[in-house]
C-alpha cells in the first residue's frame, strides 16, 4: 500500500514537473499583440489605380489576393494561385486556385473575381484602369472555367507571367463592379476607405492619410495565419521624430533607418538587420543620339573617363556610412540570377581618366578645364532635391572631375521640375547633359530594363537611351517563355548597357532596419520588411 | 472718414484682393515646369494610355483659358476641386489638415500673451531694475531664435520625456475621452511651447511700451497716493492700454501664423497644413495648391480687415 | 507700438536729422541697447570677412569622421560630411550675411521707391500703388517661396529674389508715412512754389529726411531676410551649392543628427543666426527709436516671415 501510494505520489510529480517546465517557456513564442512600424514614406492612397509609393503596395500585398509571391530565396511560390500550367506554347495559363476562400464579408472568393480583375483591367486599361495597363500586356481576356480555375489567353508568349502576377492585386468583383461607371474612371475617385474588403492575413481596418494605418488579424485567411493581433503603420515626416518614438518604445521597429543613426540604435539595444538592398544610386549621361549641344559625351570614351574618376569607396564611406555596396549593373546582385556578375564596377583611376582625354585631344586651358569641339568642359548636372545623397555625392565627385578637367555646376530642383528638365522640351530629351538620380529595382528585370528603351522617351526614361539593337533584345527577354534563354539575353543586355553607359552606377544602398529586441522574426528583405515581395514579415513576427 | 463708409470700403478692397490674388496664383502655379501627370504617370506599369487618362482626368487637355473659367465656376459653387494626388475634395483634405494645425496654433498663441504680458507688466513696473533687463533680453533672445531650431533644441532636451513627434499615440485603440485628449495634450506641449517662446517676446514689448505710457500720467500717482495695490492699478489702469495693439497683433498674427507654422510641423512631423502645402507643390497638385493659397488668402485678408476695424473701432485717438 | 527699447529723453520729436553717418553714430555711442547690437554684428562680420584667412581648415575637406566629436583640433566637432564645424560656420555666416544684405537691397530698392513714389504724388498714384501693396502684403509666403523654388530652382540668386520680393511691402508703407509727413513741411512747400521740380524736390529735401528711417528699415529688414533664409533652407528649398547657416541645420537634420547624438552640428549655427537676428533688432530697434520714439511705425514680425507696419495707423493706410 504505502509502496503504491509513494509510486503515485512520485508520478504525479514527475508529472507536474515536466507540465511546469512545458509551461515555463520551452519555446518561448508568445503569440498575440500589436506590433508597431514607423515609416517616414508612408501609404498615398487605397485605391490601387491610384496609389504609386511601395508602401501602399506593401499594404495591397497583405490585403489583397495574388496569385504568386516570391519565397525567400527569390523564387515563385504559391500563393493564392495552388499551382499554374502554361500550353499552347505558353500562350495560355491556366491557373489553380485556392478553394473555399473568403472575402472578409464573408461572400465567396473564387477565381472568377481574379478573372474579372483581369477582364476588367483590359476593358478600362485606357481610362481608369490605366495604371494596371502594363501589367496586363499581351492578355487578350481571361475566364474561370469553375470557381478553382483561372485561364489567362495571351496575344504572344510573354517570359515574365509568374512576376507580372506577383504584382497583380485581385479585387472583390462584388465591389468594384459598383464602380466602373464614366467609362471606367470612377475606378479611379473610388476612395477604398478603411475598413477594406480583402482577402489576405490582414484587413485594413483604419487609415489616415500622412498618420496612421491600422491592421487587424483576419479570422477568414485561407492561407498561413499570422501570430500577432494587429500591427500598424505609422509615419513620420523626419527621421528623428521617428528614431525618438522607437527608442521611447512608442513604436517597435523601423521600416528604414539612416546610416548615422545606426550605432546610436545598436547601443540602446536595438537588432539591426542590414541586408543588400535594390535601391542604386546613379550618375546619368545624357544619351540621345539626337543631342544638339555638347555631342562629345556621346562618346564611349568620354563616358568610360567619367567613370575612371568615380571614387565608389569614398562616397559609400561618407554619404552612406559603409552600409552600401560599389554598384556596377542596372540589374542589381540581390535580384538574384539575374544580376550579371561578370561586370565589375570600373576602378577610381585618375590618371587613367587623364591619359583617356588626353588621348581624345581635349586639352586642358589654363583654367585646368578641358576644351573638346571648341567648348569648356564644363556642365551642368541635375540633382533632384528628393533623393537626400544626391549633394554629398556631388561634393566628393566635383574636385576629382575637376582634376580630370571637367567641371561640374550642381543644379539643384525638385524632382518634378528635374524630370521635366531633362526631357523637355516636350519629350525630346534637349535640356540637360548630366544629371544624377537613384533607381529601386524589382525583382523581376523587365521593369528596369525597359527604363532605357526608346518606347520610354517621356515615361521612364531619364537617359534618353535609344538603340535599335537594345530595343531587339528587349522585346526578345519579354517574348523569352525559357527561363534560362531569358537570364541569357538579359546579361547581354546588362552588357551593352555597361559597355554604353547611359549610367554610371554609383552604390547599391543596403535595405537596413532596426527592431525593439522584445520581438523577433521581423523579416528583413532587398526591399526592406514591409514589401512587396511576400507576406513573410508580418506572418512570422512575434513577441519573445 | 466715416463709419460705414470705411467699413464697405475696406471689404470691398479685401474681396477684390482676394479674387486678384487667386487669379494670379492660377498663373503661378502653371508656371511650375512639370506637372502632376508626369509625377503621377511613373509607375513601373505605365503606359502612354495612363498619361492621357490622366490629363483627361485632371482637365489637363484643355486650353488655359479653359481651365481659368471652370475652376471660377467651380469656386462659386463652393467646390475646390479634386485633388491629382489622392482623388479626395479638395475642401475635405484641407479640413483635416487645418483642423490639425488649429488647435496647436492657437494654445501657442495663448501661451505667447500669456508669457508675454506678464513678463511686459514685470519689466514696466520694475523699469529701470535688474529685472527688466533680464526680461526683456530673454524676451528679444527668444525672439531671435529660429522657429525650427528653437524646436530642434527643445527636441534634444526632451526627448524621452515628452512626446517628439506626431499628433498622438495612433496606436491607442478606442481609448476613453480622457485618454485620448491626455494623449493629444503631451503630444501638442512641445509645438506649441517653440510657438509660444518664439512669439511672446512681441507681447513683452508691447504691453512694457503701452504699460509705460500709462504709468508715467499723473492719474497713477494720484492711484498710488490712495493706497490701491500696485496689482489693481496694473488691471484697472495700465493694462487697459495694451490691450488694444494685443488685440491688433492677435488678429494680424492669426491670419499669417498658420502658413507660417509649416517650420514647426516639420520639425515635430505634425500632420497639418503647412506640410499638405509643401507636399501639394512637390507633387503638382494644382487643385491642392489654390485651395490652399485661397484658404491661406481669405484667412491673411480676413484678419487684416478685422484688425482695421477693430484698431478704427477702439483707438480712440482716431476721431473723424 | 514699434519693437523697440524705450529709453526716453534721448531723441526729439519731429526734427529735421542734419546728417545720416553722423545719426547712426551718434545713436550707437549713447544708446546700450544700441552699442549692444551694433557690437554684435560687427563681430560676426569680423568672422565672416575674414573667413577666407583666417578659417582653420579647407571648407570641402573631409577632416575627420562624419559627425566627428568635439575636440581641441575641433572644439565643435565635425558635420555630416566629417567637414570642420567651425570653418563651416565662418563660411555660412558668409553666405548668409550675403544673402540677408542682397535680399534686403533688394527690398529697400522697391520698397522705397513705391514708397517714395506713393507718398509724394499721392492722389491716384498713391491709391494704385498701394493696391499693389495689399496684394504683395496677403500673399502667403512660405508656400510662395516653395512654388518659387519650384518653378525657377532653388539657387542663391532666386532665393534672394524671393525674399526681397516678400520683404518690401513693410518698407513702401513706413516710407510713404514718413514722405507725406515731410512733403507737408514748409520748406517744400516753399520750394514748390518757387518752381523747383519734383526730382530735385525729392533729391535735394525729401530723400535726405527718410534716409535715416530707411536705414533703421533696412537694419530691420537684414534680420527678417537672414531669417527667412534660415528658414527656406530647412525647408530643402535653399541653394545646395552654398552652404549657408541655415543649409547647416538641415543638412544636419536630414541625416538625423539628434538621434546621433550630434548636437554640435545643430546648435551653434542657430545660435549664430540667433545673435545675429538679435544684433540687427537692437539696433534698427535703436536706431528708429531714436529718430522719433512717438513715431512707432515698423513692427518687427520675423516670425511671420515680414516686418509688418502697423496695420489702421489713421487714414495713411486707406
Amino acid at each position: 500500500m504505502q509502496k503504491r501510494r509513494l509510486a503515485t505520489l512520485a508520478l504525479g510529480a514527475a508529472i507536474s514537473v515536466a507540465v511546469f517546465a512545458a509551461a515555463a517557456g520551452g519555446s518561448g513564442a508568445k503569440s498575440g499583440g500589436t506590433f508597431r512600424i514607423g515609416t517616414s514614406s508612408g501609404i498615398d492612397s487605397l485605391n490601387p489605380y491610384v496609389a504609386f509609393n511601395q508602401d501602399a503596395y506593401a499594404t495591397f500585398q497583405y490585403i489583397y489576393p495574388i496569385l504568386v509571391q516570391y519565397d525567400d530565396n527569390l523564387h515563385f511560390a504559391p500563393f493564392f494561385a495552388r499551382s499554374w500550367k502554361a500550353s499552347n506554347g505558353g500562350k495560355t495559363w491556366t491557373f489553380k486556385t485556392q478553394p473555399n476562400a473568403k472575402w472578409s464579408d464573408g461572400q465567396p472568393l473564387t477565381a472568377a473575381d481574379a478573372a474579372w480583375t483581369i477582364n476588367t483591367d483590359i476593358k478600362y486599361q485606357g481610362s481608369g484602369a490605366a495604371n494596371e495597363a502594363g501589367l496586363i500586356a499581351h492578355i487578350t481576356r481571361a475566364e474561370a472555367s469553375n470557381p478553382t480555375t483561372l485561364v489567362v489567353h495571351y496575344k504572344h508568349a510573354p517570359g515574365n507571367v509568374l512576376g507580372q502576377f506577383q504584382q497583380f492585386f485581385i479585387l472583390p468583383k462584388h465591389i468594384w463592379s459598383k464602380h466602373t461607371g464614366h467609362k471606367g474612371a470612377d475606378l479611379k475617385t473610388f476612395p477604398n476607405n478603411a475598413p477594406i474588403v480583402g482577402s489576405g492575413p490582414f484587413k485594413l481596418v483604419k487609415f489616415q492619410k500622412n498618420e496612421i494605418a491600422l491592421f487587424q488579424r483576419n479570422g477568414s485567411y485561407w492561407g498561413k495565419k499570422p501570430q500577432i493581433d494587429a500591427f500598424g503603420l505609422r509615419q513620420f515626416s523626419n527621421d528623428d521624430a521617428m528614431i525618438s518614438a522607437l527608442k521611447a518604445h512608442e513604436i517597435d521597429a523601423l521600416e528604414t533607418v539612416p546610416a548615422t543613426a545606426i550605432k546610436s540604435l545598436r547601443r540602446a539595444g536595438f537588432t539591426i538587420s542590414d541586408v543588400r538592398g535594390l535601391d542604386q544610386t546613379d550618375f546619368i549621361i545624357n544619351s540621345n543620339p539626337k543631342k544638339k549641344k555638347h555631342r562629345e559625351l556621346l562618346s564611349l570614351k568620354v563616358k568610360e573617363a567619367f567613370a575612371h574618376a568615380i571614387d565608389r569607396k569614398q562616397i559609400i564611406d561618407v554619404v552612406f556610412l559603409g552600409t552600401a555596396t560599389p554598384a556596377d549593373s542596372i540589374i542589381p546582385a540581390p535580384t538574384g540570377p539575374w544580376h550579371n556578375p561578370n561586370l565589375k564596377p570600373e576602378t577610381f583611376d585618375l590618371r587613367l581618366a587623364n591619359t583617356i582625354l588626353d588621348k581624345l585631344g581635349y586639352k586642358k586651358g589654363s583654367d585646368g578645364i578641358r576644351v573638346a569641339k571648341g567648348h569648356k568642359m564644363s556642365y551642368d548636372v541635375i540633382a533632384p532635391t528628393s533623393v537626400g545623397s544626391i549633394t554629398r555625392t556631388f561634393q566628393i565627385l566635383q574636385p576629382d572631375f575637376k582634376k580630370i578637367g571637367v567641371q561640374l555646376r550642381e543644379k539643384a530642383l525638385d524632382a518634378t521640375a528635374a524630370f521635366d528638365l531633362m526631357s523637355g522640351p516636350n519629350g525630346k530629351y534637349q535640356g540637360f547633359d548630366l544629371a544624377m538620380w537613384d533607381w529601386t529595382a524589382l525583382i523581376d528585370p523587365d521593369f528596369m530594363l525597359s527604363v532605357t528603351t526608346c518606347a520610354q522617351y517621356g515615361g521612364w526614361s531619364d537617359s534618353a537611351f535609344c538603340d535599335k539593337t537594345y530595343d531587339r533584345m528587349y522585346s526578345q527577354q519579354q517574348l523569352t517563355p525559357d527561363q534560362n534563354k531569358r537570364r541569357q539575353i538579359v546579361w547581354k543586355m546588362q552588357k551593352y548597357l555597361y559597355d554604353h553607359r547611359p549610367y554610371i552606377w554609383l552604390a547599391n544602398d543596403d535595405a537596413v532596419t532596426a527592431v525593439s529586441p522584445k520581438w523577433t522574426g521581423f523579416m528583413n528583405t532587398p526591399q526592406g520588411p514591409f514589401n512587396e515581395l511576400n507576406i513573410s514579415s508580418l506572418t512570422s513576427v512575434h513577441q519573445k | 472718414m466715416r463709419g460705414a463708409d470705411y467699413v464697405i470700403k475696406r471689404t470691398a478692397f479685401a474681396v477684390l484682393t482676394v479674387f486678384v490674388a487667386l487669379t494670379i496664383n492660377f498663373a503661378l502655379f502653371r508656371l511650375a515646369p512639370g506637372s502632376a501627370v508626369s509625377n503621377l504617370s511613373r509607375v513601373p506599369h505605365a503606359t502612354q494610355e495612363l498619361r492621357q487618362a490622366l490629363k483627361r482626368q485632371f482637365g489637363l487637355d484643355k486650353s488655359k483659358g479653359a481651365q481659368y473659367v471652370l475652376y471660377l465656376k467651380q469656386l462659386v459653387h463652393g467646390n475646390l476641386g479634386i485633388s491629382f494626388e489622392n482623388q479626395q475634395p479638395v475642401s475635405h483634405n484641407l479640413w483635416i489638415a487645418l483642423k490639425n494645425t488649429l488647435p496647436m496654433v492657437l494654445v501657442g498663441t495663448l501661451f505667447a500673451i500669456v508669457l508675454g504680458t506678464l513678463t511686459g507688466v514685470i519689466a514696466a513696473w520694475r523699469r529701470g531694475t535688474l529685472a527688466e533687463s533680464a526680461t526683456v533680453t530673454t524676451a528679444l533672445s527668444f525672439y531671435s531664435m529660429p522657429t525650427h531650431w528653437l524646436g530642434l533644441m527643445l527636441v534634444i532636451l526632451f526627448t524621452g520625456i515628452l512626446p517628439t513627434g506626431g499628433m498622438s499615440n495612433d496606436f491607442l485603440i478606442n481609448p476613453s475621452f480622457w485618454t485620448h485628449i491626455r494623449d493629444v495634450a503631451s503630444h501638442m506641449v512641445l509645438p506649441s511651447l517653440t510657438l509660444g517662446l518664439v512669439l511672446y517676446g512681441e507681447y513683452t514689448l508691447i504691453v512694457r511700451s503701452a504699460m509705460l505710457e500709462t504709468l508715467g500720467e499723473d492719474y497713477i500717482l494720484t492711484a498710488r497716493a490712495k493706497g490701491l495695490t500696485p496689482w489693481t492699478i496694473i488691471r484697472k489702469h495700465a493694462l487697459r492700454n495694451a490691450m488694444l495693439p494685443i488685440v491688433t497683433l492677435v488678429a494680424l498674427s492669426l491670419g499669417y501664423i498658420v502658413a507660417g507654422a509649416i517650420l514647426i510641423e516639420t520639425v515635430f512631423s505634425w500632420p497639418g497644413i503647412g506640410r499638405a502645402v509643401y507636399d501639394a507643390v512637390l507633387q503638382r497638385d494644382y487643385p491642392m495648391l489654390q485651395g490652399a493659397f485661397l484658404l491661406l488668402t481669405v484667412s491673411v485678408v480676413f484678419f487684416n480687415l478685422l484688425a482695421d476695424l477693430l484698431y478704427f473701432k477702439l483707438d480712440p485717438r482716431i476721431t473723424s | 507700438m514699434s519693437v523697440v527699447l524705450n529709453e526716453p529723453g534721448l531723441a526729439v520729436e519731429g526734427e529735421p536729422v542734419r546728417s545720416r553717418g553722423g545719426f547712426v553714430w551718434r545713436t550707437v555711442r549713447r544708446r546700450p541697447s544700441a552699442t549692444v547690437g551694433a557690437t554684435l554684428l560687427l563681430l560676426v562680420l569680423l568672422g565672416a570677412g575674414l573667413a577666407p584667412w583666417v578659417a582653420p581648415y579647407p571648407l570641402h575637406q573631409q577632416v575627420g569622421p562624419v559627425f566627428g566629436h568635439p575636440s581641441w583640433s575641433h572644439p565643435l566637432g565635425l558635420d555630416d560630411g566629417g567637414i570642420d564645424m567651425v570653418t563651416l560656420l565662418m563660411w555660412g555666416a558668409r553666405i548668409s550675411l550675403v544673402v540677408g544684405f542682397a535680399a534686403t537691397l533688394v527690398s529697400m530698392l522697391i520698397g522705397g521707391s513705391i514708397g517714395l513714389l506713393a507718398g509724394y504724388f499721392g492722389g491716384r498714384t498713391d491709391v494704385v500703388l498701394m493696391r499693389i501693396t495689399d496684394y504683395f502684403l496677403v500673399i502667403p509666403d512660405v508656400p510662395l517661396m516653395i512654388v518659387v523654388a519650384a518653378i525657377w530652382g532653388p539657387s542663391l540668386f532666386h532665393i534672394v529674389i524671393v525674399i526681397g520680393i516678400l520683404l518690401w511691402t513693410s518698407t513702401a508703407r513706413v516710407i510713404r508715412a514718413q514722405v507725406k509727413s515731410v512733403r507737408e513741411r514748409v520748406y517744400v512747400k516753399r520750394a514748390r512754389s518757387l518752381g523747383a521740380g519734383h526730382t530735385r524736390i525729392l533729391v535735394r529735401h525729401v530723400v535726405p529726411q527718410v534716409a535715416p528711417l530707411l536705414i533703421a528699415n533696412t537694419v530691420l529688414t537684414i534680420a527678417v531676410a537672414i531669417f527667412d533664409e534660415t528658414a527656406l533652407s530647412f525647408l530643402g528649398l535653399g541653394d545646395p551649392s552654398r552652404t549657408s547657416l541655415g543649409k547647416i541645420i538641415e543638412n544636419a537634420f536630414q541625416r538625423a543628427a539628434i538621434s546621433s547624438g550630434a548636437w554640435w552640428a545643430i546648435v551653434p549655427p542657430g545660435a549664430l543666426v540667433a545673435v545675429i537676428i538679435l544684433g540687427c533688432s537692437l539696433l534698427g530697434g535703436a536706431l528708429e527709436d531714436a529718430l522719433n520714439p512717438r513715431l512707432r511705425v515698423a513692427h518687427l514680425s520675423a516670425r511671420t516671415f515680414r516686418l509688418r507696419p502697423l496695420v489702421g495707423r489713421s487714414a495713411e493706410s486707406i
